[in-house]
């Protein structure tokens, strides 16, 4: 009997040990990519292939922000996804609000049509979708031109237009992120009682109090969730910036990563891998911060 | 003093509250009590102006208030869920209705202050509610309705988050709390014992109408009808089939197909024969093995308590339930001989309105 008690502990460390080995491996299978890039970013002398750097130099990072637009790409990616982040956790805050609350038939035809989006590739619509938003972009422009003078249009359809602005990615960027921030939004509010608001409206608190003082502070993981899936997922978008974006001042990171990379003299390792780090960092702390509120999020809302 | 007068309620075609006639006196404590789906806390959610009233008056202190939103009303709500907000803390959650009006914040302070004297809060006016135990939930919960200084305070279900021991604890404090402030209280329960616990007054609830309003005890030892009857105690009274059938002037015979025979005065003197229904309550049916009792039945359940025994007899589908005082021997399968307590006893018609009422023979 003592015998076999002693004996288990050590039969089922075995498999244990196996098991941590396995997963060490596939870890560090994942991490190279990571870790070459770091070390070749910090590299004087980078290559294709991994080896221990002999001259340790920031030079690379230096020469993003000195010699290339680094500034201005980091700029353009962080106020494109920034501002359709920021248009997504307004929209579906508020949709999602109006969709957990109402009763109304379409309800359900509704959240699964707006899968939809999500599920289709993008590079199925590239085409219709370009040739929409050139319609729009033209429309827009003639209106511009008529009221402002052709001299200024240009600058300000930098701004404006649909294609070749930065409206237009922010737009079909929201678009893309919307339907799954909605469902997160509305999944969130389908657990957070209406006690909640009926007691702040036996308080006597006005619909802008109720949504300001009550339902914001409460949405706030959900909405934080929401948004933080939305900054991922927009900032690893490529093909939309490629196929809306032409002008070199509009550029974003991953074009500026990409066209760096298509240079016809001898690519360069230590610069590109400066670029493509600065290009994962917001990823990475995003997801950082996102993990608090996910947990909360998916695994029992807000806890009274 | 709250008056509703024929108040009624439709979802669509559908009439949940049927014309309700409800008063509650000032500083009463008044339990709406009823199945769920019975229509008590729409009841409740109308009372607040959370939901519309259709038809009918709502009058409070005097003034008919169908139409005056839901804080203009000087009514507070606890809510069943306690609905305190997790981003405020304690002194935040109670003061919340006083800052939406824009009172100073040393005004709010003190008053808080009071009411955390009060509930005895005030070591934990700086937590969050989640750090927080049921009971002292709870009692945030009604510091935010008492802080409003409301002439009605309205309960929904509000222990039924709790556990057993708990609930009979804040029974007690809700009691206490009720003579503290004077104030007057609509509390909503399904739970027939928090009812007659603590209230001054019973309205009970079925299918959108009044059963019954009354004290508890008159709802007791004298229901209206077999919904009420069966409703308040535990155990529920017992209804046994019988026929009715008048051999003199003035006395009624129970018959029924177990061997029961017995004879009651006739007090009302206008009980239809025929068809009836007995009710009697598991306290009042004495057990005897001597074959004297009015009549017999085999027992299919027995539950010993020590102080009590529970004997279930007759049908195992629809056992009549007998309390018996003491420790008592009896085995399943033994034949008992039941003791009909005549001065106990509730006659029903098919419909199940009351006949008669207990009284001396």
């Amino acid at each position: 009997m003592t015998d076999f008690a002693l004996d288990k502990p050590g039969k089922s460390r075995r498999p244990d040990l196996m098991a941590y080995a396995t997963l060490s491996l596939i870890s560090a299978f994942c991490a190279v990519p990571f870790f070459w890039v770091l070390l070749a970013s910090l590299d004087g002398n980078a290559q294709l292939f991994l080896s221990w750097p002999r001259e340790w130099t920031l030079n690379n990072y230096v020469r993003v922000f000195a010699e290339e637009d680094g500034a201005r790409w980091v700029f353009n990616s962080l106020f494109v996804v920034g501002s359709a982040t920021l248009l997504v956790m307004v929209l579906a805050g508020l949709g999602g609000y109006a969709l957990s609350r109402t009763r109304a038939w379409w309800k359900q035809p509704f959240l699964y049509a707006i899968l939809l989006i999500r599920v289709l590739p993008p590079t199925a619509l590239v085409v219709p979708l370009y040739k929409i938003l050139l319609t729009l972009n033209n429309i827009e422009g003639n209106l511009v031109r008529m009221v402002i003078g052709g001299d200024h249009a240009r600058a300000i359809m930098r701004w404006i237009g649909f294609i070749d602005g930065y409206l237009g990615l922010i737009l079909v960027l929201a678009t893309m992120q919307l339907p799954l921030a909605l469902w997160i939004m509305k999944t969130f509010f389908d657990g957070l009682p209406r006690d909640y608001e009926e007691a702040a409206v036996m308080d006597g608190a006005t619909m802008l109090q109720r949504i300001r003082r009550v339902l914001i502070p409460l949405a706030l993981p959900g909405l934080a969730a929401a948004g933080l899936f939305a900054f991922i997922s927009a900032w690893g978008d490529f093909l939309l910036p490629l196929i809306l974006l032409s002008s070199p001042e509009l550029q974003t990171l991953p074009l500026g990563l990409f066209r760096a990379f298509l240079r016809v003299n001898t690519i360069d390792y230590g610069f590109l891998a400066a670029l493509a780090f600065i290009y994962l960092m917001p990823a990475v702390i995003a997801f950082g911060f996102a993990r608090r509120f996910l947990v909360q999020t998916f695994s029992g809302g807000v806890k009274g | 003093m709250i008056n509703l007068r024929n108040v009624r309620k439709f979802y669509g075609a559908l009439e949940v509250i049927k014309g309700v006639d409800i008063t509650v006196e000032d500083g009463e404590f008044a339990v709406f009590v009823g199945p769920s789906g019975c229509g008590k806390s729409t009841l409740l959610r109308m009372i607040a102006g959370l939901e519309g009233i259709d038809d009918g008056d709502l009058i409070l202190n005097g003034k008919r208030i169908n139409d005056v939103p839901p804080d203009k009303r000087g009514i507070a709500m606890v809510f069943q869920s306690y609905a305190l907000y997790p981003h405020m803390t304690v002194a935040e959650n109670i003061g919340f209705s006083l800052s939406l009006k824009k009172v100073p914040v040393a005004e709010i302070n003190r008053q808080v202050g009071e009411v955390a004297e009060i509930l005895q809060l005030t070591d934990y006016l700086d937590r969050r509610p989640a750090a927080l135990s049921g009971g002292q939930r709870q009692r945030v919960a009604i510091g935010r309705a008492i802080i409003k200084k409301p002439s009605l305070i309205l309960f929904d279900e509000p222990l039924s988050n709790l556990d057993s021991a708990l609930r009979v604890q804040m029974r007690a404090e809700l009691q206490r709390l009720h003579r503290e402030l004077k104030a007057t209280v609509v509390y909503v329960t399904h739970d027939q014992v928090e009812a007659m616990t603590m209230a001054d007054r019973i309205v009970v609830l079925n299918k959108g109408i009044v059963a019954q309003s009354g004290h508890p005890m008159d709802l007791y030892h004298s229901p209206d009808n077999e919904f009420v009857a069966t409703f308040i105690g535990s155990p529920k009274m017992n209804i046994l089939p019988v026929m009715l059938s008048r051999p003199e002037a003035g006395r009624l015979r129970l018959e029924n197909a177990d061997g029961l025979s017995i004879s009651l005065a006739d007090g009302d003197a206008n009980a239809a024969t025929g068809e009836a229904k007995l009710g009697i309550r598991p306290e009042h049916l004495k057990v005897s093995q001597d074959g004297q009792g009015d009549f017999s039945a085999e027992v299919v359940i027995v539950e010993r308590l020590g102080v009590e025994t529970y004997l279930a007899v007759g049908s195992p589908k629809d056992p009549i339930v007998v309390r018996a005082e003491g420790d008592l021997t009896i085995r399943p399968g033994d034949r008992v001989s039941l003791t009909v307590d005549l001065s106990a006893c509730h006659l029903f018609d098919s419909n199940g309105r009351v006949i008669r009422r207990p009284q001396t023979n």
